[in-house]
């Protein structure tokens, strides 16, 4: 099921505009059925509630409604007579919107309505679409077909980020054509659909002087190709279980990582190999990485875990910590860049011995704070996406 | 040439393992022993229960060290096999 197999994926991140505590642009992905998903930005008229409020209103309308099978120009007319209308704003009810709606073939129709026009980044390099106008309600609505190639990105943004740098570094903005070029430029098939959602939004915040004039969003849908890693926690609660799990978990396909001091000896001893250990301390919170030859990576068990789930966190949300562990070196960079990006589906060995080394209360580690562990890993994982097995020993 | 072990384990890396290999290491250096003393890192020595962290000199296990206490021990263990 894994190999050439591939997946949608996902991810957005938005800033908002200085002083405002809701975003006025919002994002809504329904996804039905395996290779289907349908996505929707929409930019709300104004910015905090009132933009916050018809965005998400539109987003929601939107993207369930078309999931659910209805006609675009048929949820398009539903929303504009349902949007409320703005008094103080000349009586309109706005909210620009793009909706991308892929199917089980890989074909995708976006309909645009007023923001700017996506990036489709084919084979690594921006392909123009071709648009045709379709009008719905009084409004023009571009709309343009194409289909997603292994590793394509499709990349939508609000209008926040072609006026980034308007009032602080750039006169005129970051034009769409510089944008093109900017995704294109540091494209890599390697890069999570939430981190290149992130690299855009970063550097318009960048233009902005951390101060943006508007709501800005970007929203990536990347065809990814199915990746297994394989990850093993803790010894077997019963001693004699131990070769039985190494076995499985060895027999896997994908990568292997070990996490823990105890499990990496019980790994080796399957392997018939040695733990290298290492005295470098990258970063002083997290203990240095070993090395066991047929092992991809080894790292210290519950602190190194903790500090993933930490950044699990972030990559779910803000995304601030990425600049980080996208090169670091250690343990828990090593897992986040092999877990969040590299990964589709995770294999979770987890072994259930107690450590007597942990049972020291001053410690503040314990057995259930390994499982805790495991378990907020695996729910914030599943929130990326990710498929997720978890096997107990 | 004198090995040392410092453990890295998860029990030990709260107890200061990094300031320990920190202080072994300035020793090394202060002492102009490089070459003469190899400095490694250990996974647990079972030595958990006890304030401070776990060090293997040669086949001897010295728990519950402090980064402040590290000169001493050099003193006594360390030295008299150079």
């Amino acid at each position: 099921m894994i190999g050439e197999d591939t997946e949608l994926e996902w991810g957005t991140l938005s800033l908002n505009k200085k002083g405002e505590e809701l975003c006025g642009d919002s994002v809504r992905v329904v996804k039905a059925k395996p290779k289907e998903a349908t996505l929707v930005l929409a930019d709300g008229l104004g910015s905090g509630v009132q933009a916050n409020i018809l965005s998400t209103l539109t987003a929601e309308m939107l993207s369930k409604m078309i999931e659910g099978g209805v006609e675009v120009r048929e949820a398009v007319d539903c929303l504009i007579r349902t949007l409320p209308i703005a008094k103080n704003r000349g009586n309109v009810a706005y909210s620009t919107f793009t909706i991308t709606k892929v199917k089980p073939d890989w074909s995708f129709t976006i309909y645009n309505y007023d923001n700017p026009e996506p990036i489709f980044l084919h084979y690594g390099k921006e392909t123009p679409l071709i648009y045709d106008e379709l009008e719905v309600g009084g409004k023009t609505i571009h709309r343009a077909r194409g289909r997603l190639a292994p590793n394509d990105v499709l990349i939508m943004v609000s209008d926040g980020a072609v006026y980034a740098g308007v009032g602080e570094t750039l006169n005129f903005g970051w034009t769409r054509k510089e944008i093109g070029e900017y995704m294109s430029a540091l494209y890599d098939p390697s890069i999570s659909a939430k981190n290149l959602a992130t690299l855009l939004v970063d550097h318009c915040r960048v233009l902005y002087n951390s101060r943006p004039g508007d709501d800005t969003t970007s929203l990536v849908l990347k065809r990814r190709k199915r990746v297994n890693v394989n990850l093993l926690v803790g010894p077997a609660t019963n001693a004699e279980d131990d070769t039985k799990m190494m076995s499985l978990f060895f027999s896997k396909e994908g990568k292997h990582l070990v996490s823990g001091g105890t499990t990496a000896k019980v790994a080796a001893r399957y392997l018939g190999e040695k733990v290298e250990t290492s005295l470098d301390y990258i970063e002083p919170n997290i203990p240095p990485i070993s090395h066991i030859e047929g092992v991809d990576l080894v790292t210290e068990g519950v602190i190194t875990l903790n500090a993933l789930v930490k950044l699990a966190e972030d990559y779910l949300g803000k995304n601030e910590k990425y600049f980080d562990w996208s090169y670091k070196q250690d343990g828990a960079s090593l897992l986040a860049k092999a877990l969040f990006e590299e990964a589709s589906d995770i294999s979770f060995f987890v072994g259930c011995a107690v450590n007597p080394a942990h049972q020291d209360p001053k410690l503040g580690i314990s057995i259930s704070t390994k499982m805790q562990l495991v378990e907020n890993l695996t729910e914030q994982l599943k929130k990326m996406g990710k498929h997720i097995r978890v096997a107990y020993f | 040439m004198v090995n040392v072990s410092i453990c890295v384990g998860s029990s030990c890396h709260l107890k200061g393992s990094y300031e320990v290999i920190e202080a072994f290491r300035n020793e090394v250096k202060k002492r102009g022993l490089e070459g003469k003393v190899e400095l490694k890192a250990a996974f647990c020595l079972g030595q958990c229960g006890h304030d401070g962290v776990a060090v293997k000199i040669e086949d001897e296990i010295i728990p519950g060290l402090r980064a402040e206490n590290v000169a001493t021990l050099f003193d006594e263990k360390v030295m008299p096999l150079l």
